[in-house]
């Protein structure tokens, strides 16, 4: 298991991460959610002592990162805005990988690159954004660490990429052997693809939700009302995520056996269950809280 | 084999800067000894004057020049000491390094012992090239007297200050993280040595040759091992949220402010005979250090003052 304990940093006299604790198992697909510029990669830089934090520590399997340091070989991180790839050419990546990560597979990292029609003799700065990011990927999976930090990896991509990447991740934690924590500022993206998702605001960590728990209490659902007033009901016990006409969606974050009778007791011309997408929940469960409503 | 896989990790990385700054000295080799070839006086007998039979370093003779350890290979010294410290952290090298689970110590040791064997590598395959050069371009009759005491005071004193150069550039780089302004310190910081030099002889007046040039390599040997392991100490504590900013350690500007102001003030007054010099250098290193140490802030204020 890999935990976070108390991790703080400052940077200019600016707190930008502040007491954070979690932790993350092998098997779990962690997203970790937030506004632009609230920490996250801060969050990650510090977790892997490219920045030494003020105060906390990170440790796995009991081993402090900051004590023992070649506990961190079971922890990848590569910085998608500053590294040293750019510089080389594909092939020669795995020369530095495998000298830190001695699990590194290379054949199948040769097998990858091929799978996604990428040639070893390019350099690393001449691919595009999205070819960078599967290159990263690819080197995190080959690496055989057992925790992989993915900083927003589907920021700008393609719908093709973004599914190549969002299914290798799936295959990969499937034997229950690595896990994931990948950030994000748009929940879309995370959707299908987290168990669990931790909010990062005002520095702190202020939500760890487990996703199957939320889903099992949620409901979403579209309701068409003969009059235009919005029944109390609704007002009391959901949160409105749409309107349009006389059609409403809602979402009800503890959907109740009662809850749903006084429901149909009202009469709707239409009720339909929707299905829940994680944006959907953090509209509920926070709503003007987290400002999430102004981000898609 | 975490070691060596840390030392191969590093040899990955180098061995190109390595292999270009063998050729580049070998080739700047082959020119000095050709030009010292031109100075010759073609019916000396000998190369060496008699001086490189002492315990001295030795010098220029009437008979022309011969560079034991050349001057060249102390600026490659400085520049490696410079250009291993700031590639890395300008291509972000080091993060890679510190998340790669070696301890930073480590690190610092591993890659300080490869950049000083490899120069020391540089420094004698380069000199075997000089040398054999000197050996192709001897005239007729002359003879290649090239006795110990003489050539093992120059090379010691050659790899002292070759390595004292090499920790003042190690050294600047890991505490400066913009590359102009630490080429300009670096560049200004080893043009103002020339003011200690002056400074020291005038010390050192009444000592002999041989005490003095000793003196010498004790000084720089010992400066280079200040810096390297004060280095070391602060390679431990580098945070990398500073990097692109002057100082990648905040918490230095006011002791460097101080050394600065107090150091300019020094080299330019210390020859005088009133206090003028020393005012004026005071007061120009203070403000301009000012400015120079505090500048993003300035620079800062500036633009919004622009703004408004």
């Amino acid at each position: 298991m890999l935990r976070v304990s108390k991790l703080t940093k400052k940077i200019e006299r600016r707190q930008i991460i502040e007491d954070v604790s979690f932790d993350w198992q092998p098997g779990e697909i962690v997203g970790l959610v937030g506004r632009n510029g609230v920490g996250k990669t801060t969050l990650f830089r510090t977790m892997t002592r490219q920045y030494i934090a003020d105060a906390g520590q990170v440790l796995i399997d009991q081993h402090d990162l900051g004590a023992e340091p070649a506990a961190q070989r079971q922890l990848f991180f590569v910085d998608t805005q500053y590294n040293f790839l750019s510089n080389y050419r594909l092939r020669e990546l795995p020369d530095f990988f495998a000298l830190v990560y001695t699990d590194f597979d290379q054949s199948r990292y040769t097998q990858l690159l091929d799978r996604f029609q990428l040639n070893g003799r390019d350099q690393y700065r001449r691919l595009s954004k999205g070819m960078r990011a599967l290159v990263n990927l690819i080197l995190a999976l080959t690496s055989n660490a057992t925790y992989i930090i993915l900083d927003e990896p589907f920021d700008g991509l393609d719908v093709i990429v973004r599914e190549n990447i969002a299914s290798m991740v799936i295959d990969e934690v499937a034997d229950q052997t690595k896990g994931f924590l990948i950030s994000s500022h748009d929940l879309n993206e995370l959707d299908g693809l987290s168990d669990r998702v931790l909010l990062l605001k005002d520095s702190r960590l202020a939500h760890d939700y487990n996703l199957e728990d939320v889903r099992a209490k949620a409901k979403k659902i579209q309701l068409v009302f003969k009059d235009k007033e919005i029944p109390q009901l609704l007002k009391d016990h959901s949160k409105l995520i749409r309107v349009s006409g006389r059609v409403l969606v809602v979402v009800f974050p503890d959907f109740t056996p009662e809850l749903d009778a006084q429901l149909r007791a009202l009469n709707p011309v239409l009720l339909e269950e929707l299905p829940l997408t994680l944006e959907d929940l953090f509209r509920a469960n926070l709503s003007q809280d987290t400002g999430y409503q102004l981000l898609k | 084999m975490v070691t060596k896989n840390l030392s191969r990790l590093l040899w990955r990385r180098y061995r190109q800067r390595f292999w270009a700054l063998l050729g580049i000295s070998v080739l700047a080799g082959i020119a000095v000894a050709l030009l010292d070839a031109e100075t010759w006086v073609r019916h000396s007998p000998v190369l060496f004057a008699d001086q490189i039979n002492h315990w001295v370093v030795y010098q220029t003779s009437k008979f022309g020049s011969v560079s034991v350890y050349s001057y060249w290979l102390v600026f490659v010294a400085w520049l490696s000491g410079m250009l291993l410290m700031m590639q890395d952290l300008k291509e972000n090298f080091n993060q890679f390094l510190f998340a790669s689970g070696y301890k930073r110590q480590r690190i610092y040791w591993t890659k300080l012992g490869m950049a000083l064997a490899g120069l020391l590598v540089i420094d004698v395959v380069t000199a075997v090239v000089q040398y054999l050069t000197y050996w192709i371009k001897l005239p007729q009759g002359t003879s290649f007297n090239l006795a110990l005491p003489g050539f093992l005071t120059t090379w010691v004193s050659g790899l002292i200050l070759a390595l004292v150069m090499f920790a003042i550039g190690w050294f600047a780089a890991l505490i400066v993280g913009q590359s102009g302004p630490l080429v300009i310190t670096v560049c200004g910081f080893t043009l103002s040595l020339v003011g200690m030099v002056t400074f020291f002889e005038g010390v050192t007046l009444h000592m002999t040759t041989i005490t003095v040039e000793w003196l010498a390599v004790g000084s720089w040997l010992l400066a280079a091992v200040i810096l390297l392991v004060w280095g070391s100490f602060l390679f431990n504590r580098l945070s990398l949220e500073h990097n692109g900013e002057y100082l990648m350690f905040p918490r230095l500007r006011v002791p460097l402010y101080l050394v600065f102001v107090g150091y300019m003030t020094f080299i330019f007054s210390v020859n005088a005979n009133d206090l003028q010099p020393a005012l004026i250098t005071f007061i120009i290193s203070a403000i301009f250090g000012y400015g120079w140490l505090w500048r993003p802030q300035l620079i800062e204020k500036w633009h919004q003052r622009r703004g408004d």
